[in-house]
Formats: C-alpha cells, sequence, structure tokens
C-alpha cells in the first residue's frame, strides 16, 4: 500500500509525533507507515485520514492497478 | 518458633539457605527492575528479565526442606502470575503495530520450541536430561528473539 502521509505531514509542518499523538499510536508506528513497512488497520487508516481531513483513497493507494469495475470491458 | 526450631523442624540445611536468599534477592531485584521498565513503557524487556528470573529460581536447590521450597514455589508462582498480568495489561494499551510485533515474536518462539522439542526428543538419549523450567526460559527468550527481529523488519525501536 502506497501513502502521501509524510506530503501531508509536511504540508501541516506536523511532526511524525505530534501525528502519533492525534493517532493515539506511537512515534514508530507512525515511522512504519510513513515508510511503507506496516500497512495501518482499516480503522486505524480511518483515522488517519480523518486527521488531515481527507478521504482514506486521498491517502492511500494499492499498489497494483485498481480492478476495473465490473461490466465494463478491458480495452 | 525461633530460627532453629524451624531449621530442625524443616529439615533445612545450611547449603540451603544461601540458594534461598539468593533467590529471595532475584525476585526482589527483578520486581523492582520490571516496575522500572514498566514505568518507562520498555515492558518487552520484561520477557527476557522473566526468563533469567526463572532460570535463577530454582526450588530443587532449597534442599529438602518441604516448608522453604513451597515458599519458594509460592513466590516464583505469585512473580510470574504478576509479570503475565502486567504484561498483558501493557499490550492491551500499547497500539496495533507493537501487538503485531509481539504476536509475530509470540510466533517465532512456539515455532523454536515445537522445533526444539522434536530435535530433543531425536537426540533424548545422548542430552542431559530436560527440566520444565529450561523450556519456559528458552520459550521466553526465543518470543523474545523474535520481537526484536520483527522490530527490526518494521524499523521499530524495540
Amino acid at each position: 500500500m502506497r501513502n502521501r502521509l509524510r506530503v501531508l505531514r509536511a504540508e501541516r509542518d506536523w511532526s511524525q509525533a505530534d501525528l502519533a499523538e492525534a493517532l493515539r499510536v506511537s512515534r514508530q508506528t507512525v515511522n512504519a507507515i510513513e515508510n511503507e513497512r506496516y500497512d495501518p488497520s482499516l480503522p486505524l487508516a480511518f483515522s488517519i485520514a480523518r486527521v488531515f481531513a481527507l478521504r482514506i483513497e486521498d491517502v492511500f493507494t494499492p499498489d497494483a492497478e485498481p480492478p476495473l469495475p465490473i461490466g465494463e470491458p478491458p480495452e | 518458633m525461633t530460627r532453629q526450631a524451624f531449621r530442625d523442624s524443616s529439615g533445612l540445611t545450611a547449603a540451603g539457605v544461601a540458594p534461598f536468599l539468593a533467590g529471595l534477592a532475584s525476585i526482589l531485584v527483578a520486581g523492582f527492575a520490571a516496575w522500572k521498565l514498566a514505568r518507562a513503557g520498555l515492558y518487552s524487556w520484561l520477557l527476557p528479565l522473566a526468563a533469567v528470573n526463572l532460570f535463577l529460581l530454582q526450588p530443587g536447590r532449597a534442599g529438602d526442606a518441604r516448608t522453604w521450597r513451597l515458599e519458594w514455589g509460592v513466590m516464583g508462582l505469585v512473580w510470574t502470575l504478576a509479570a503475565v498480568l502486567v504484561f498483558a495489561r501493557l499490550l492491551r494499551r500499547s497500539d496495533e503495530l507493537e501487538r503485531r510485533l509481539h504476536l509475530e515474536g509470540a510466533f517465532f518462539g512456539l515455532a523454536t520450541g515445537l522445533v526444539g522439542s522434536v530435535v530433543y526428543a531425536l537426540l533424548e538419549t545422548r542430552l542431559p536430561e530436560l527440566r520444565g523450567q529450561w523450556v519456559a526460559v528458552a520459550l521466553l527468550l526465543a518470543w523474545w528473539a523474535g520481537y526484536l527481529v520483527t522490530a527490526r523488519r518494521y524499523r521499530w525501536r524495540a
């Protein structure tokens, strides 16, 4: 899973510790997520999106291309 | 009951006193260290601390005195239960990544224990008699080692 945590955090001038405190997790957890070594659980991912006032898909994107919607034929 | 009378009634030998006092001291030191570690939030270090204490606590070395052996056993049991309760409480308060690290660490410890048991069974005739205390110590240390390896994978400061 890819994420824009570092960029979003920099835009707001937040440190990893600030974000960790807002999410009630450890700074190491924020660091692991930011470096894409750990994919957060769904509740934590929603919390992250809420902290940045964004939708979850604006913060996280899957590694692979998303599957085509059902019914739409491949080109 | 005077100390001499207690010794006479329990059959305690002079050789049993030193290990008993050493065990008591180790429990007190371990309890203090556990409290300090818990306060510092370094509760994963409770695992090796428990392992060391379990290794030092050997009721069989208290001699033949049943009273003292019982006392050792009860103290060890109380300490172990307290350590487990504190560890479980602190683990509940930790975040999801750290819980995952401990889960993977515990799995590593269990897998190591299983492999070690099978290897021991194969070489049973050539190895010294296995004590349950050693198994517990090995499992705790394997869990902790697994935790450290997993933490390194996630670049977590253990």
